[in-house]
Formats: structure tokens, sequence, C-alpha cells
């Protein structure tokens, strides 16, 4: 007989409690497994949704402006391509659509929809089969279920879809349309409603929400929106047999784009102007040059640069050109006199430089400007009788308006230089340029001036179509300027300070001139333009400026966002320490029940000459096939366990609160199931180990008596020993990391206060096991009763009670702890806002201000009279709240305008809760918002920002609080750093990164107008003040009875009042799409995530309870069994059936709150800095529940004991049989 | 020089007040071939005496000598292997491993420190058949008669031709018939074996087949004639 064989035998003839504990085993590693598997599941189906809803689509080019479709066509022939790529399909894609179904009673709108137009090959990127019964032709669209869904539209019905109409000019800009943004596209018949699975959730942003989307025809859609053959996006596929495009792979493919100045919104003309020669008979050239311009009329910085380099070889030089509202003569005193020319063009050109002009003419004209110094052209200087020496006003509209109303400003210059001009004798007429008969000078160049249409191309200043009024008045002479020289500049700048006045973050220059090389012949101008252009282009290239025009690897992107923002194995991992804690525990409980019932086997195998080590091998052999086999049982029961949580995460009654949608799918990976057995394993045989290590110190000759306890003589020693100072120690460490953890945020916090919990506990119990110690050998006989009596045999085994008191406490301080965690909406949680509104398309107007009311047509609505409205700029990116489970790579930035920012210096105003910042004056205190628009010392690239604590720590892995940076890449890969100067607590602005208003205009120039808004009704402070406090419309809303949200008080005024306020905001603003939802349900649906994660884990700690249940009868059972004879004798001795039922319930229930008050006084303790500093809250009422059912359990478990000590016959019992 | 030597063996107990004395320089000499009966009556110190002399517990002061060495000197290993090779104990409680059969239970020591070899295989036959279990060899202990557990007892004590047999009450839970029948099996196997055996025993009856007989009493041996 091997030593195998010895412990196989003792494996089969212990099967029992071999049995009990793989069992445990089997808990520890269902746990694990478990974890691990819920890891698996939701990075695997986030993964999954990414490959669904792209297909094969790998890299996409979207972007601001529209480019030829020839470009697609074009790429896709290149060699590089057809060996790197599948497929590429041009399309026409806005994200922010919004789509209208008028339906019989009541129109019915969903904003923020993916419009996508498309060629039907685009259904080859699919990989699910899905694609539209029926493909979408003119005036036909095909919805997405989503959006049906939404909309409750049916085949056969039509639908309006609304647009963004794009427009050159930035809307922001003083000639920039604010109002006519707005395609809408009416009478469009629904032919096919696709699932929303494969490309029927294509979706730009990675999220596990299902997208609302609509797909039409490329062609119907370009004609509807007058761009004939031209697209804005770009999709890909690349060859399956090759590795998944890279941003490398997408930087290449980007260069392959055969793009010209067009699609980049560029334009390349000559400009010249030629006077005839009397003799000899000859053209004199009085200007001759390449002028480069955008279709935005302002050339944007980055585009400037380039051209700066790329031009400088040609001596290309840059102008500005702007609008004067007025310019006027003053007198000495400042005084203006004389009629004012109204609506001018002043040009700027580095004079200086000369360079656009030839040496020779620039030489001739000698003129430069100071800081202050003007320069009329002759008309300019008679209409204003101004000469050299004269003050001259000008008056012009700040080149960003405020809230899309131009500001009027005005400056003083000094006229330093009239400039000859020359009056044609025929003016304009629409097909051609004025005839100058007398010779015309450098200064009648109309070209200054860029193309403007609705401006440029009128032929009367009276006819403008200007966003804003004319209101100057136009005399006989302005408009005979204007049919003469249309928008040539009637005065000249230096460069230097028009910039410095019209510079924007839209751009500083609106035309480059690059004068004809003298030596150009006739005929090669063409071969010129194309010169420039590639020197252009070579320059983009060069200096990786893609203006917009940049494949992203949209899949490998979304893949590696797909790791998801909270590693949720690791969260139930963490949170499920106290599971496998209290399993383990009962791993070792079963163990050494084991052991002490083969004590004596023991003895005698030391007594024949094996050595205690040896026995242990033998012992820990045995408990590990049994944890082996026990891990085997664990795995597929962990399989269960992760299958359950997902059903429960998925489920719409129990948790789908925390994933927004039905999404999750399960998914098990080998190595998980590996990793799960594996630790599982190990803890359990290192629990076996510790049981096999107490059989060390107990006497062979004890061991031999069927005892595992040591003797009074050992347990005097081991007194000595066990000194309180480990507990205490325990203790100050538990309460060190307890402070800490509100120092720290994220998963350190969570970290902190597990650690403090299972360090305090631990303390506890050794307290705990010290008490039974101690009380086991000292008995107090002038108290003894029937508790002592009860008291003296839970100390019997101390090692056992403990364990015992140990697994309901840790399954306590898991209820308890996470009760204490749960959230619910507060007023400090929407800023005392009512109301959040998002438009998918920008805003320009004040709502606040009854000029912007009337711009959108509100002013005749009077609930807005009591609403106050602030409009944040934003910045589209990632959902970056609890509510998106995939990783924000450039999440949503909101830019907080400076009225907000003052609104909350008014103490009075509720405001948000800050978690924490970094205000250090007074001021700032008191209103931290301000730090937004504070410079980061020595730092000024740094943008400072403001977001919500558990948005920076589990969205966005920004753990270490104020003054931590992080650096985001936007569109077109520009890079911002941020800094973080605040942290809001529990806010409904999760999700967002806020920066200052200034801070956002510089960095997101392309970013315009305002799409979302905190709206507060001046009177609704009625309403918030007993939302903080009332429990019972807390209970009201969970139990769903408040559907709108707006129902949030009695008072149905208010309700009503909110309810008009949000209806009238929708209907003024349907085309921009504009959606009002109540703040304290935005911020219900955020915490309610929060909420969902605690309650997976407090079902985590019912599963701890129902081990800590298991266990205690077990211990139960097996000491009536042990003691069995004791209890026959007492019946013997007359305790009547009763008084011994007693007995053994006052054991059970001893050990119950003994592990009930250690685990709530644990969890109370690591709880309370949290709840000083923090947002926990002890929720008594849920707590007694809780806890009374964790009683009424042990309790049953106690009656199954009771039930055994009465069943036992009495003889047979005191004849030890 | 006999062979095993028991010196002024002194065991104390500590308790809540003063120690408890439960030998009281307690000496006894025993040579090879001997056997010898130590009597007393519950409580007086019989079974703690067997386990220093069986080096399962160790004396407050005092020695033990077996075969000239001191056991209580060798550290924990050597002194389980000393054990395992020196000497043989019989239980009261016989302490039979019931997931073992006749045959294993015997092998046990064999166990102790590898697989047994054939010849070990052989002797535990051997002394199965030599108790009178020959037909019962692959019985567990459960199908055996209280008697018969016993003398698989003694057979496993005897595997490795023990210098030194120690028997604690073997008779304690037998009849008297089967007591007798005990009795004699050991004193036969010790005389053919060659070892020494002690016994301790509240049984005269017991007590009275052996060649020494002394009495425990009050923590002091001394002398016992026979009843």
């Amino acid at each position: 007989m091997s030593s195998w064989q010895f412990v196989l035998r003792g494996l089969a003839h212990h099967w029992r409690i071999n049995l009990a504990v793989a069992l445990g085993v089997a808990a520890t590693t269902a746990v694990l497994v478990g974890a691990l598997l819920v890891g698996d599941s939701v990075r695997g189906s986030l993964r999954s949704l990414t490959l669904d809803r792209l297909g094969k689509i790998d890299a996409l080019l979207i972007a601001e402006h529209y480019f030829r479709e020839q470009i697609v066509a074009d790429l896709v022939t290149q060699e590089p391509f057809t060996s790197r790529f599948q497929q590429a399909e041009p399309a026409l894609i806005f994200p922010r659509g919004t789509v209208e179904f008028p339906g019989s009673t009541k129109v019915r709108r969903a904003s923020q929809v993916l419009v996508v137009g498309c060629r039907d090959t685009f259904w080859n990127f699919d990989v699910r089969q899905i694609r539209p019964l029926k493909m979408p032709r003119v005036d036909e669209v095909v919805l997405n279920q989503a959006l049906a869904s939404d909309l409750g539209v049916q085949i056969g019905e039509q639908v309006v879809i609304r647009l963004p109409q794009v427009n050159e000019i930035p809307a922001e800009s003083p000639l920039g349309e604010k109002e006519d943004r707005i395609r809408g596209i009416t009478e469009l018949k629904v032919v096919s409603i696709i699932p929303t699975k494969g490309l029927g959730r294509f979706s730009l942003t990675p999220s596990q929400s299902a997208p609302r989307t609509a797909f039409l025809s490329l062609e119907t859609l370009q004609e509807l929106l007058d761009v004939e053959g031209k697209v804005n996006a770009i999709l890909v596929s690349g060859n399956p047999q090759q590795p998944l495009p890279s941003q490398t792979v997408c930087d290449e493919l980007s260069t392959w784009l055969d793009l010209t100045f067009a699609d980049y919104g560029f334009n390349i003309r000559r400009v010249t102007q030629t006077f005839p020669r009397e003799n000899p008979a000859s053209e004199e050239i009085i200007f001759d040059y390449f002028s480069f311009t955008s279709d935005k009329m302002v050339i944007e910085d980055q585009a400037a640069r380039i051209a700066d380099k790329a031009f400088k070889q040609l001596r290309g030089i840059p102008t500005f050109t702007y609008l004067a509202n007025a310019l006027v003569k003053l007198d000495e005193d400042g005084n203006e006199i004389g009629a004012a020319i109204p609506y001018s063009t002043v040009a700027s050109i580095d004079i200086a430089n000369k360079s656009d002009l030839s040496q020779e003419r620039a030489a001739s004209l000698n003129v430069s400007f100071s800081e202050n110094g003007i320069g009329l052209n002759r008309w300019t200087a008679d209409q204003l009788q101004a000469q050299v020496g004269d003050s001259i006003r000008l008056y012009y509209f700040e080149p960003e308006t405020t809230h899309g109303r131009p500001q009027e400003r005005q400056a003083e210059f000094v006229v330093e230089t009239i400039i000859p001009f020359t009056e044609p004798s025929k003016p304009f007429t629409a097909n051609s340029d004025p005839v100058f008969t007398d010779r015309p000078t450098w200064a009648n160049d109309t070209h200054f001036t860029p193309e403007v249409k609705g401006i440029t191309d009128q032929d009367s200043i009276s006819n403008w179509q200007t966003p804003f009024q004319l209101t100057r008045e136009v005399r006989d002479v302005d408009e005979t300027y204007y049919d003469n020289h249309r928008l040539t500049p009637k005065a000249f700048l230096d460069l230097a300070t028009a910039q410095q006045l019209w510079g924007s973050r839209f751009g500083k220059v609106t035309s480059y001139r690059i004068p004809v090389q003298e030596t150009l012949e006739p005929g090669q101008a063409k071969a010129f333009v194309s010169s420039l252009e590639n020197a252009f282009v070579q320059y983009l290239h060069q200096e990786k400026v893609r203006l917009g025009l940049e494949f992203r690897p949209v899949k490998a992107q979304s893949l590696q966002a797909s790791s998801g923002t909270t590693p949720f194995d690791g969260l139930f991992l963490a949170l499920s320490f106290f599971i496998i804690a209290a399993a383990l525990m009962l791993v070792s409980l079963l163990f050494q029940l084991g052991i002490e019932q083969r004590a004596d086997e023991i003895g005698i195998l030391l007594a024949t000459g094996f050595r205690r080590q040896q026995i242990g091998r033998l012992l820990t052999a045995e408990g590990s096939l049994v944890t082996l086999i026990g891990g085997l049982l664990g795995i597929g029961i962990g399989i269960a366990y992760a299958w359950l949580m997902l059903a429960g995460l998925t489920s719409e009654d129990w948790w789908l609160g925390a994933l927004v949608a039905p999404f999750l799918e399960f998914h098990i990976t080998l190595q998980s199931v590996f990793i799960g057995y594996l630790l599982g394993a190990l803890c359990c045989i290192a629990s076996i180990r510790y049981g096999v290590r107490r059989t060390r110190h107990v006497a062979t000759r004890r061991l031999l008596a069927g005892q595992m306890t040591d003797s009074l003589a050992d347990s005097l020693v081991a007194q000595q020993q066990r000194s309180i100072k480990i507990p205490l120690g325990l203790f100050m460490t538990a309460l060190l990391l307890a402070a800490l953890g509100t120092r720290w945020g994220g998963e350190l916090q969570a970290a902190t206060f597990v650690s403090s919990g299972a360090i305090l506990l631990t303390a506890i119990l050794l307290l705990v096991h010290r008490q039974f110690r101690l009380g086991s050998t000292q008995q107090n006989t002038r108290r003894w009763n029937l508790s002592q009596l009860s008291r003296s045999n839970a100390a019997r085994n101390p090692g056992r009670s403990t364990l015992i008191i140990g697994l309901i406490a840790t399954a306590s301080f898991l209820i308890v702890g996470m009760s204490c965690f749960r959230l619910s909406p507060s007023v400090a949680g929407t800023g005392g806002f009512d109301l959040i509104a998002e438009s998918s398309e920008p805003v320009f107007a004040d709502m606040n201000t009854v000029e912007g009311r009337e711009d959108l047509l509100l002013d005749t609505e009077e609930s807005l009279e009591f609403a106050e409205i602030f409009s944040l700029r934003v910045q589209p990116g990632d959902d970056a709240s609890c509510n998106n489970l995939y990783k924000a790579s450039r999440p949503q930035i909101l830019g907080v305008t400076a009225a907000l920012v003052k609104y909350f210096d008014d103490p009075e105003q509720q405001g948000f809760s800050w978690a924490s910042s970094a205000a250090e004056t007074a001021d700032e205190k008191t209103n931290p918002w301000r730090l937004l628009n504070k410079p980061i010392a020595n730092d000024t690239n740094v943008v400072p920002v403001v977001i919500d604590k558990n948005t920076a720590m589990y969205s966005l892995g920004m753990y270490f609080g104020i003054g931590e940076q992080k650096e985001f890449t936007y569109h077109d890969g520009r890079k911002v750093r941020f800094q973080v100067v605040g942290l809001l607590a529990n806010s409904v602005l999760q999700g967002n990164l806020l920066i200052g208003d200034k801070y956002f205009k510089e960095r997101f120039a392309h970013s315009e107008g305002y799409q979302f808004f905190l709206i507060k009704s001046k009177s609704a402070d009625s309403i918030n003040a007993p939302l903080k406090v009332t429990a019972n419309q807390d209970s009201a809303i969970s139990a769903g009875r408040m559907e709108s949200g707006l129902a949030l008080d009695n008072d149905s005024t208010q309700s009503s009042h909110l309810q008009a306020i949000s209806d009238a905001l929708e209907n003024a603003l349907s085309d921009q799409g504009f959606d009002v939802e109540p703040a304290r349900k935005r911020l219900e649906n955020l915490l309610a995530v929060q909420n969902t994660y605690l309650s997976t884990f407090q079902s985590l700690g019912a599963l701890g309870l129902l081990l800590g249940t298991f266990g205690l009868a077990t211990v139960q059972l097996r000491s009536i069994l042990e003691r069995r004879a004791e209890l026959a004798l007492l019946r013997s001795s007359g305790f009547r059936r009763s008084r011994l039922a007693q007995l053994v319930m006052l054991e059970n229930l001893l050990l119950l709150f003994g592990g009930l008050t250690t685990g709530v006084f644990a969890a109370l303790f690591s709880v309370l800095p949290h709840m000083h500093f923090g947002d926990a809250s002890v929720p008594f009422r849920d707590l007694i529940f809780t806890l009374s059912i964790v009683l009424a359990v042990g309790i049953c478990t106690s009656l199954l004991a009771i039930r055994a000590t009465l069943r036992a016959p009495v003889v047979a019992a005191l004849r030890g049989d | 020089m006999a062979d095993l030597v028991i010196d002024n063996v002194i065991k104390e107990f500590p308790t809540r007040n003063e120690p408890l004395v439960v030998l009281k320089n307690v000496s006894a000499e025993l040579s090879a071939g001997e056997n010898l009966a130590i009597l007393g009556p519950s409580g007086c110190g019989k079974s703690t005496l067997l386990h220093i002399v069986g080096t399962l517990d160790s004396p407050t002061s005092g020695q033990v000598i077996l075969n000239g060495q001191n056991p209580f000197t060798l550290p924990e290993p050597a002194l389980a292997k000393f054990r395992n090779q020196n000497i043989g104990f019989i239980f009261q409680d016989h302490h039979l491993l019931p997931q073992l059969s006749v045959l294993e239970n015997v092998l046990i020591p064999a166990v102790a420190t590898g697989k047994p070899a054939a010849a070990v295989i052989e002797r535990a036959r051997d002394l199965i058949e030599r108790v009178g279990l020959a037909n019962r060899i692959d019985h567990r202990p459960a199908e055996l008669s209280g008697g018969e557990r016993q003398r698989v007892g003694v057979a496993r004590a005897l595997l490795h031709k023990p210098q030194l047999l120690l028997a604690d009450e073997p008779t304690g839970n037998l009849d008297r018939t089967n007591a007798a029948s005990v009795g004699r099996l050991l004193l036969e196997l010790q005389e053919r074996e060659g070892t020494m055996m002690l016994v301790v025993t509240h049984s005269i009856e017991l007590a009275n087949l052996f060649q020494r007989r002394l009495e425990l009493d009050v923590g002091e041996l001394k002398e016992r004639k026979i009843d």
C-alpha cells in the first residue's frame, strides 16, 4: 500500500465530510470563475457588438465639408489600395439628424439620429446578412428597428428628416448664417425596417445602446441636399487576409486620396488687371497674382500655417479683409463729422513685405502703416474729406457673435496715406468687370474681398442677404461705389492690427496672394496652379495635417474601447473578496471538522512512527484531491453563476439599470475558467494547509483520545501568547485605510473600503477568538445559568465558533456596506436645475434674452418668462458616463459659458456638490466654477477641466483627483491636455469634460453654437426643497409611479409649469432636434447604474449568507452529534425538551448575533469616513429589514439543530452508540 | 545495563493553580525478553508513563533510555523514525483506521517509511495468521469483533519487530474470555519475538500473567506481589 493508496482510501472512506469540503471549494471556485466570466462576457459582448455594428468596415473618413465622390472611385483603382483593402464606399453621413413622424394625433420626434446616405453596395459590409428587404430609392428611407419603435412608424408611412445644412462660413462669425441651417426632407416613405443588429445598428460611436439609424440612397440625399457628386464620408474595409488596419495604415491610406484644393474647400484663381499702354502699344500689368481663398471666407489657422510654408518660396503673402460697418471722420475733439460711409471692406496686407506685388510696383507705393495708421483710397478720402493726419473712426462687428448676435465695436485710426484710386468708365455688370479708361491702381482690386454668397454676388447693397440687419443709411453714392467697385476695399490697415482686431478661432487670413512670376509663359498658368496645389498638399502630408480628411481605424479603436471602462472581472473579484473569504472559511471549517473526526487516526499514525510533516502531507494531498474535484464542480456552478448574473443584468425586472440595454451575451474563455479554477484551488489548498498545521500543535495523547483542541495546559500557554496587540494593530491599520479611502477615489477607494473592512473583521474575529479561549478556561460558577451554559458550549471550540461568526460577519458586512453606498437623486446632483436639454443642431440665440427668444420665435411663450436657460457648447465625443461600457477615448466636452459661471457666484443658488476642487481664494471656494477660466500656472497649453468624480475615476481612469493631467486626441489628430481643477459629486453632468468657454473656442474652433442646456424654473425652489428630504418621493420614483419625472411633487402647478417649458422649447426648436428631459430623471438613471452594481454585490452578500447558514447548520449538527451523550445526560437529569431546545437556540443565537454585530460594526466603521466626507449614508430602514432576514434564516437553521437534538434517543445516546 | 531504563521521570501538568504532578521520580528497568505489568487505579498516571516511555509525550524531568539512547534528544523526524523502528503500541481502543483492511492496518508502520517491501507484507500476513485472523485479512475493522480488532492492533505493533512493545489497557474493552485470549497472545508473541513488553492495566488477571508487576500509586512506582 503506497501513500497514494492511503490517501485515496481516506478520500473514499470520509466521503461525506469530503463532499461537504468539496462543496465549499466549489463555492469558492464558482465565485472566482463566475466573476471572471462576467468580465469575459462584458468584454466579449462589447467586442461582438463592435464587430456587429461595423461589419467589415475597418476605416472611416468623415469630414465636416463635402468633397468629390470621384475620389473614392479613384482610390479603389490604385494599386496600393487593392492589395491592402477590399472595398471603399462613398457616403453622406450625418450623426445628429432629427427624424419626425407626423402620426395621426401627435408628432413623434427622434433626435440624435444617424442618417446615412449610401449606395446599395454599402450593405456588402454586413456580416450578419442584415440588409433591407427593399433598398431605398427616390423619396424613400429605411429605418432601423430602434428608430422605428421610437417613432412608432410602420412600413409605408412617411417621415421627415432634418439635416444640418453645411454652410461654409462659420455660423458664429457676423456673416455666418445662423437660422437657415436645417434642411428638412419631407415625405420620405419608409420602405423597410431592418433589425437593430448587423449594419442595422451601424453607428460611429462605441456604445452598447441601440443606435437610431436611417438609411437613404446616396443619390437621393445628394439631390435633396444639392450636393450632386459630393459626399462627406468614405467607409473602407480591409483585406481580410491582412491585420486590422492601424492608425499608421490609415494615415497611409489618407495619403492615397487624390484630393484637390476644392476637396479641401480651397480655391485658387489668377487675378489680373492690365491697362493698355499708348506707346508702344502694349498692356501694362497693374496687378497679376494667384489668389488662394477658402469656401469658409476665412482660412483656418492650420491651413494658413501650411500656406505660409508652401507659398513662401513664391513670395506668397497673406491678406485679411473685413467688413467695416461704417467709416467716419473725427474732429480734433473726437466728434464724428460729416456723413459716415456704411458697409465697406477694409483690407490689410503685409505691405512691408510687398512681395505680392512686383518689386518695382511695390517700391513705387512706398506705403506702410503704423499700428494706428490707416490708408484710405482716394474715393473714401474724398467722401470723408479726410487728409493725411486726420482721425477716422471705424465701426465693425466683433469677429465672433455672442449667442448669434453680432456685437458692434469701434476703433480709431490716423490717416497715413491716401491711396490712388481710379473710377471706371463702365461699372460692374452681372457678366463683366468694370472698364477703365483711366489707368487703374493696385487698389482697384475687388478680389481683396473673398466671395460671400448673398453679398458679393448681389448687384446692390440693399440686396445683401446678411444675417444681421443693415441699419445704417446707404446713400446713393455708396450704391454708386458698389456699382463701380463692388466690395473693393475702401481702406487699408496694417496686417497685424487687422488680425488683432478681427482675427478669431475661425482664422486670421482671408487669402494668400502669390505673384505671377514674370517668367511665366502664357498657357503655363494651369500647370502653375497645379504646382501650387501640389506644394500645398505636399506640405500637408509633410506636416501630417489632414484638415479633417483623414481616415481613422474605426474598428481597431472600437475594439480597443471594448476592453471597457470598468474592469468588471476585477470589480467583481474585488467585491467578491468577502464571499471568497467566507467560502474559504467554510472550506477551512469543514476540513477541520473532518480532521477532528480523524484525530485518533492522526494519533495512531504518530504512534506508529509517522512524522507530523508526513501526516500533514498525506492530509494535504487528500484535501487537495477534494479541492480539485470540488473545483471542477465549482467551474460548472461558476458558469451557471455568471450566466445568472448576466441574466440579472439583462433583465428588465432586475438589474437593467446598470447596462442600459440588454445586449450582454454569455461569453466564456478557457483562460478565465482555468485561472478561476487554479486560484480557487490554490486558495482552498492554502486554507486546508492552515487546517492541517493546526494538528501540529496538538499532543499525540490528545489526538489518540480523539481530541483536536488543546488541553487546559496548552490553552494557558496559548492564552499568555495571544496578545491583544495584534488585534489592536490591525484595528489602527483599518482606521488609517478607511481615512485614506476618503482622499482616494475609484477602484482605490473601493479597495480601501474593502481592505479596511477586511482588516477590521480580522481584528474583531481575533478578539472574539481570544475571548472564546478565555471563556473556555474561565468559568464563572456564580452566574451559572442556561445562557452561561450555552456561552460555555459555544466557547468549547473557539476556532469553529469564530469561523461561524466570521462567515456570518462577512455576509453582513457586504450587505450593510453596499447599502450605505446606495445613492438617490438630490438637488445638489442636478445643480438645482429642473430640466436638461440637448439639441441635434446648435442653437445660437440666448434664450434668456427677449431678443434671443424673438430670434427663435419663442417670444410669445409665457412659460419661458419664468425659466432661466443656460446654454453650453458641445464638442461631440464618446459618452464617458457609466451608461456607456465602452472605454471613452475622446469624451464629450461641454463649454461652460461665463454666464453660467457667474450664475454660481450667487450663494443663494443651489449649485452642484463638489467632491473636491483646486480653489484657493475665497471667491473660488464660493464658486469653484471660476477655476475653469483660471489659466494653469506655468502651462498655458493645458486646459482646466471639471469632471464628475465617478466619470474621472471609473470611466477615464483618472484616479489622482485635483491636479491630474490627461491628454485626449480629438478630430484631425489634435491632442488636448486637460488638468483637473474640480470634481463634482454624483452629478447629472456625468460623462462630460467641462471646460471654460474661452478654452473651448480656442481648442474646438469648428464647434459652433450651443447644444446642451441647463434649465431652471425660477419658481421651482418649492419643488426642490422637499425632494431632498422626502423619502416617500424616492420610493415613489423607484416604484415607477413618476414615469415622466416631471411629476416630482404634489404641486401640480409646478409640474405643469415645467411641462409647459419643456413643450414650448421642444416645439419651437423641433428643427434643431431639441430634446428636454427632467434633470432629476436623468440623474436617477445615472445613479441607477451605480446602485445596480451595488445590488449585484449585495447579492454576493446574500450568497455569503447562504454559505454562512450552511456553515452554521453543519457546525451545529456536528456539535449536536458530538454532544449527543451530553445532551442525553441533561435530559436524563431532568431537562425538559423545551429547555434543551432553548439551550441549543441560545448557542446558535450567540453565534448569529456575534456574526451580525461584527459584520455591521465593521461595515459601519469602514463606511463612517465616507459618510462624513463623501456620499455614503446608512439606510436604516432597509438595513433593519435585510438583517432581520439574515436573523430569520439563522434561526431557521437553528431549528434544524434543535430538531436533531430533540429526536436523539436518550438511551442510545447515553450508551454512546 | 538494562535495555530500557526509566530514570527518575517526573511529569507535571500546569493548572490554574499549582502544577499537577502525575509522576514522581518514577524509575524502572527492563531487559530484552522481559515483560512488565504496571497496575494502578484510573487517573494514577499509568497511561502518561506509557506515553512517555513510548516517546509520545516528554517528561518534565528525568529520562528514558532505550538501547542506550535517549530518544528525547532526537529531533521530531528522527524521533518518529526511532519510534517506528523500536516501539510498538497497543491501545485499549485499538485505533484501527476504518478505511483500511486488516492487512493494510497492519502495514501502516511500513507506510511511514515508504511503500512496504514484499518481505514486510509477508511478515504482516504471517503476523495476521499468528493472531488468528488469516481468514479476515481483507476485512475492514467495522466487520470485526472487539477481540479481533485488538488482535489486529497487536499484529500492527509487532510489524517492525520492535525492541519495546507497549500496551495500554489492551484488554480493557474486551470481555473476560477475549481478554484472557488476547493476554496470552501478547505474551506468546512477546516471547517469540524476544521483545520487551510493558503493559499498563488495572486488570490484575492480566497483570498476573506477567513476569514482573509494579504498581503506580499517587505517582510513585512500587513493587507489587502476585495476588
